[in-house]
């Protein structure tokens, strides 16, 4: 009985992790990313590198871009204030022609030039929760199958692990790799395990509603603006009226919001229906100093600027959720905490890929000897998942260096073309992994220590903010905190390219 | 300031916590310079003194940071500090080669 659970475990463990692993690779690797994404928008977006605001700027800076969402009659107008860890202020509104996100200095009220990136927050982060597969949420689904999967992952894990307390910190760089390997497995599975079921558990508890619809739907009878009014005190959107209407003073209404949560500082603003009689003004609380992600929000009448209504503090039954999700998206103002999940997501990155690893080399042999496909499919798939991953993370980063701002090509603006190098990138390294298997490993470790250099030089070309300068300029440290990290990433994939050569020169001598 | 010293000790608490408990297992142990079997008596000293500096890294954590944040940040810090053990004796065991001497006379 006992044997049989386990080896069903086994299987399960390495099925799950060989068909869903790529898949888990790309959502750990972009989800370490985003826990420095507005970093990466400084770094991607060199005219908000600007020195921290100050605190207090009028709101009224926001007027004439609120005017243009009104006279494009967009349904919102939204705005996200600066924080310790983003200087500019920045505005989104839909025009007919498509979405407008622009980017204010605060200091001076002067809107800044289109960045033409989607960056860390508006392509990074996305891609970790939904993959940028909009249609009918099916990325968020997959994104969350991936999240239930490290869960049973990480069980079956622990199930199938032979010698738990005995290995807990075995690691044998001098062994045979596929000893090492599954050493490295094992260390980063076991050890990271808290952090890696949390992270899991927490991220599928986001977006419950999703994933669970069936509890509010019974409820609500399917009305789902009104469970989300229960659930979070949203107010009931009103439609639009058709009488223009004006809107009242913003920095009246921030100051008010304020005083109802004694002080604190704010986190958006956010219109509805804008230029309309019946538009509402929607402040939101800015809380750094706890886990939980609060949605303290005040909403005020457009026109008159007269408080409808305003929330403050969590109702219980949501404060777990809020709290599991505070926890996830890690918007406090902690930053030795957010080293430690990035450190801590690279170790879950290590785990997936050695998983990968492990398969492969217990398998490599027999399949040879019995001249099966298996490896050599596997060896692709998880070839471009690691490896590919990396290589299209850093061509996003070049290409973000190397196109002018105002760049487009082929009826494709210069976000775009960024998001296709991507995409057309990650493809080529699947295509390449599986075309030449012998070297696949290797040379993808060389191209990710070439791109990831060639940021760090490109950023010093493009910007002049190499890293001495950087490191001494406070609102720079983003900067030299990212360019350090790609030169640790390329020491560290070419250390890695130089051991494989080595292993694929004594493997050849011994074959000989 | 007293953050960082607090935040570094929190840190030493959890290795050395770990590298108590690593040192007790007959393998490293024995790794260490050891004989075959990590004697009774040291091993249940270690286990004991590993555990309670687990323990003191969780109090200084909650002392820096409150509930939330401190327990938070103990449950990622100790993975930190046992996955920087498992680094220690993979490529640095010399490191802990004198505790594991002095252990050796007094056991």
């Amino acid at each position: 009985m006992e044997q049989g659970f386990r080896a069903s475990m086994n299987w399960l463990h390495t099925w799950s992790g060989v068909v869903l692993g790529g898949l888990l690779f790309a959502i750990f690797w972009m989800g370490t990313l985003s826990v420095f994404d507005r970093e990466i928008d400084r770094w991607m977006a060199p005219m908000i590198r600007l020195p921290a605001a100050e605190k207090t700027f009028s709101l009224e800076v926001l007027r004439p871009l609120y005017e243009a969402a009104a006279a494009a009659k967009s349904p919102f107008f939204s705005v996200g204030l600066p924080t310790d860890r983003d200087a500019a202020i920045r505005v989104l509104w839909r025009e007919p022609s498509g979405p407008v996100h622009r980017f204010i200095d605060p200091g001076t009220g002067v809107m800044l030039p289109d960045p033409g990136t989607l960056a860390g927050t508006r392509f990074i982060f996305p891609f970790h929760y939904m993959l940028h597969i909009r249609f009918q949420d099916i990325g968020l689904w997959l994104v969350g199958l991936a999240g239930m999967a490290m869960m049973v992952l990480c069980v079956s894990g622990v199930i199938i692990h032979r010698k738990i307390f005995t290995d807990f910190f075995t690691f044998r760089p001098e062994k045979k790799p596929r000893r090492l390997i599954l050493d490295l497995h094992n260390v980063t599975g076991v050890l990271g395990l808290p952090f890696h079921f949390l992270i899991s558990l927490s991220g599928l508890v986001i977006f419950w509603a999703t994933y669970f619809p069936s509890s509010w739907q019974v409820t609500y009878n399917g009305d789902r603006l009104a469970f989300f009014a229960d659930a979070y005190g949203n107010v009931i959107p009103k439609g639009r009226s058709g009488e223009p209407g004006g809107m009242a003073s913003f920095d009246a209404m921030a100051a008010e919001a304020r005083r109802l949560w004694d002080g604190s500082a704010l986190r958006y603003v956010f219109v509805r229906n804008p230029g309309d009689a019946k538009s509402v003004m929607q402040i939101g609380r800015l809380d750094e100093g706890i886990v939980s992600s609060t949605y303290d929000a005040a909403y005020f009448d457009g026109p008159t600027g007269a408080l409808i209504s305003y929330r403050n503090g969590t109702a219980p039954v949501m404060s777990t959720q809020r709290f599991l999700s505070g926890l996830h998206f890690i918007q406090f103002h902690h930053w030795s905490l957010r080293w430690i999940y990035f450190v801590l997501g690279l170790a879950g990155c290590v785990l997936i890929a050695t998983g990968y690893l492990f398969w492969l080399e217990s398998r490599r042999k027999k399949h040879a000897q019995l001249g099966l496909k298996g490896v050599r499919i596997v060896e692709g798939l998880a070839v471009g998942s690691v490896t590919g991953m990396l290589i299209a993370t850093g061509a996003f980063f070049v290409v973000n260096r190397l196109l002018p701002l105002g760049a487009s090509a082929w009826g494709q603006d210069r976000a775009a073309l960024e998001v296709w190098t991507f995409y057309l990138v990650w493809l080529a390294t699947f295509a390449q992994a599986w075309a030449r298997p012998q070297r696949a490993w290797m040379g993808q470790c060389w191209t990710v220590a070439a791109l990831a250099s060639a940021a760090v030089l490109l950023n010093w070309i493009t910007t002049g903010d190499q890293l001495l300068r950087s490191l001494s300029h406070r609102h720079l440290w983003p900067i030299a905190g990212m360019d350090i990290l790609l030169l640790a990433g390329a020491a560290f994939a070419a250390v890695a390219a130089l051991r494989l050569s080595r292993l694929s020169r004594i493997g050849r001598v011994r074959h000989a | 300031m007293p953050d960082a010293i607090l935040l570094l000790a929190i840190f030493a608490a959890a290795y050395l916590g770990f590298a108590a408990l690593a040192m007790s297992q007959d393998r490293h142990w024995h790794h260490l310079g050891g004989g075959r079997h990590c004697p009774r008596r040291t091993c249940m000293v270690l286990r004991c003194s590993g555990w309670a500096l687990l323990l003191a890294a969780l109090v200084l954590a909650l002392v820096r940071d409150g509930a939330s944040f401190g327990s938070l940040l103990w449950a990622t810090v100790i993975t930190v500090g046992a996955l920087s053990v498992v680094a220690t004796l993979s490529w640095r065991v010399h490191w802990l080669r004198p505790a594991a001497r002095l252990l050796q006379h007094l056991g």
